[in-house]
């Protein structure tokens, strides 16, 4: 009887481990994704000892990426966030989801003469535009009104051929029922979501309803689920693997929520650490209700440094 | 005899008939009311089906009760007495059961405490309910006019006291009453998320369907991560309250 053809019992997921020593968790991987809300910043503050961390990282060799679900600024905007903050970190090594959903309709070859229609920010519009996408929508359209009266028709682009929908600070009826036609009326229209993050830390004074809400509104409307570009979807891992020509049992995935970031790790294979400097608390990982276990759990980052001086 | 069937009917096993002149009048013989939805039966936006008001007409002179369920949210039982009298219908009030109705209705079969406030991502039809019950609503149409602006330290102040968001139609969506509602839903110890209903689209204006009050209420689920309580069809919640009134 063949060994291999025996049935896998798949055990639970081991409880989180705490971070004692982060050297050996460094020298097992070559790359660190970091999410950005929590990790890096939160709100417009670095954290604090972020560039001290990613410094040693890059010294010892490692490469560092960058992967976040909020999708209302480019690549290049990032950039300009990174370096405002006094971090070095180049356009090349940022992969938000609004590049994503620009990656993905690369990726499939959407014809050049369809159009995405787009319920979101700037950030989708600029990575759109530069893979040489057509689009409508936008924040523009956060002015138009509609009046429910008898003869008001509204008339939606045939060419149409992809709705992208993510966090949308300026949503409205009028922009749902664009989205709604293109998908319902035009033959094969894709719904794309760059994420469903119910909610989001876009000041730090607060949790503000995330791409979740847009994108379940969409849903909602057309009865139809969407393809979810960002974590924890796995297709920025696999497109970044890709990219980079990296294993993904050499990456280490470091968020600070379960159930994008660290499932992402999982889904993708990579070993995971959660960070507590961002929405998820001690008591939250270590709930009955959470069936999600990352491989280590640490305070913040910069552990990789304190923790080193500590056993030194 | 008759309950097996309609069982059999709901689990797929028998399929649908058309009318015709001989079922017709047995339908009509063996019940006593007539529950009729409003959009797509009797009116289509604001324009009258053609042969309604007649057949209606005859149902009543046959000596069946009539009554109208609607999930459309947007207006009250009240207003919706108006739209059939314009319409050229004769309707009371009573006839009407709205989901702007089934919501307050709700609330007050489950003993809402006066005390606490309702939010209200939806329209005046709600609105005009819950205060018909005597509770307090605050958002609506006046939360459409809101906005925020997303500068370091901002933040929405919530009212402590909502005890209930109630979610339907709203023309007026935006991200002011999403995060509202959402901070309610997720800080206030206890606080109910009640829907009007979850249809996707509907025929809104004659000439096209539009979002429905399904496109509101999942984005609130998108935000809280929650299932709201429907009161509208096809929840029972209706049918149940008004077979007892």
């Amino acid at each position: 009887m063949n060994a291999s053809a025996s049935s896998r019992i798949v055990s639970p997921r081991a409880s989180a481990e705490q971070l004692k020593d982060p050297d050996q968790l460094i020298d097992s991987v070559e790359t660190f994704i970091f999410d950005c809300d929590g990790v890096i910043w939160k709100g417009d503050k670095l954290i604090d000892g972020v560039p001290e961390t990613l410094d040693l990282l890059r010294s010892k060799g490692k490469r560092l990426v960058f992967v976040t679900n909020n999708s209302t600024k480019s690549r290049k905007q990032y950039g300009k966030k990174f370096e405002t903050l006094g971090l070095n970190v180049s356009e090349e090594e940022i992969f938000a989801s609004s590049f994503a959903a620009a990656a993905y309709l690369k990726s499939i070859d959407f014809p050049k003469d369809k159009k995405v229609y787009v319920v979101g920010e700037d950030g989708i519009l600029k990575e759109l535009e530069l893979a040489g996408i057509q689009y409508l929508g936008g924040p523009g359209d956060g002015e138009k009104k509609i009046e429910l009266k008898p003869g008001f028709l509204m008339e939606h682009d045939k060419d149409v051929g992809a709705v992208v929908v993510g966090f949308d600070r300026h949503f409205n009826y009028y922009k749902v029922q664009y989205a709604t036609l293109c998908i319902r009326e035009n033959p094969g229209c894709l719904f794309i979501a760059t994420n469903r993050d119910a909610v989001t830390h876009l000041t730090d004074a607060q949790e503000w309803a995330g791409g979740g809400s847009m994108v379940g509104a969409v849903y909602g409307s057309t009865k139809r689920e969407p393809l979810v570009v960002g974590k924890p979807s796995t297709f920025m891992m696999d497109y970044l693997a890709n990219k980079f020509n990296i294993t993904k049992s050499q990456i280490c995935m470091v968020g600070d929520r379960l159930d994008t970031d660290i499932l992402f790790g999982q889904n993708g294979g990579c070993k995971t650490l959660l960070v507590l400097s961002g929405v998820t608390s001690l008591s939250m990982l270590q709930s009955p209700d959470n069936a999600i276990q990352p491989d280590f759990y640490t305070n913040k980052i910069s552990d990789f440094l304190s923790l080193k001086a500590a056993t030194v | 005899m008759d309950g097996e069937i309609s069982k059999q009917r709901s689990e797929g096993n028998i399929s649908s008939q058309p009318l015709n002149p001989q079922n017709t009048r047995n339908l009509i013989d063996s019940v006593d009311a007539f529950l009729f939805d409003c959009d797509g039966v009797i009116w289509k936006g604001d324009s009258l089906i053609d042969g309604v008001p007649e057949t209606l007409e005859t149902l009543r002179s046959m000596g069946k009760k009539l009554v109208f369920v609607t999930n459309n949210s947007r207006k009250s039982r009240k207003q919706y007495a108006k739209k059939f009298n314009s319409l050229g219908i004769s309707v009371s009030e009573d006839e009407i059961f709205s989901s702007s109705y089934a919501a307050a209705m709700y609330l007050k079969v489950n003993d809402f405490p006066k005390e606490k406030k309702v939010y209200v991502i939806g329209e005046e039809g709600i609105c005009e309910e819950l205060a018909l019950a005597g509770f307090t609503s605050i958002g609506g149409t006046e939360d459409g006019k809101k906005t925020i602006n997303l500068r370091p330290n901002f933040l929405v102040e919530h009212d402590k006291s909502v005890g209930a968001v109630v979610v339907g139609l709203d023309q007026y969506i935006n991200y002011y009453k999403l995060q509202y509602g959402t901070l309610c839903i997720r800080e206030n110890p206890g606080c109910l998320f009640i829907a009007t209903n979850r249809d996707a689209v509907g025929h809104m204006t004659n000439l096209q369907e539009w979002p429905g009050a399904g496109c509101m209420v999942a984005a609130i689920c998108g935000s809280t991560q929650k299932e709201p309580i429907v009161v509208g069809k096809p929840s029972t919640f209706l049918m149940e309250f008004l077979l007892q009134k």
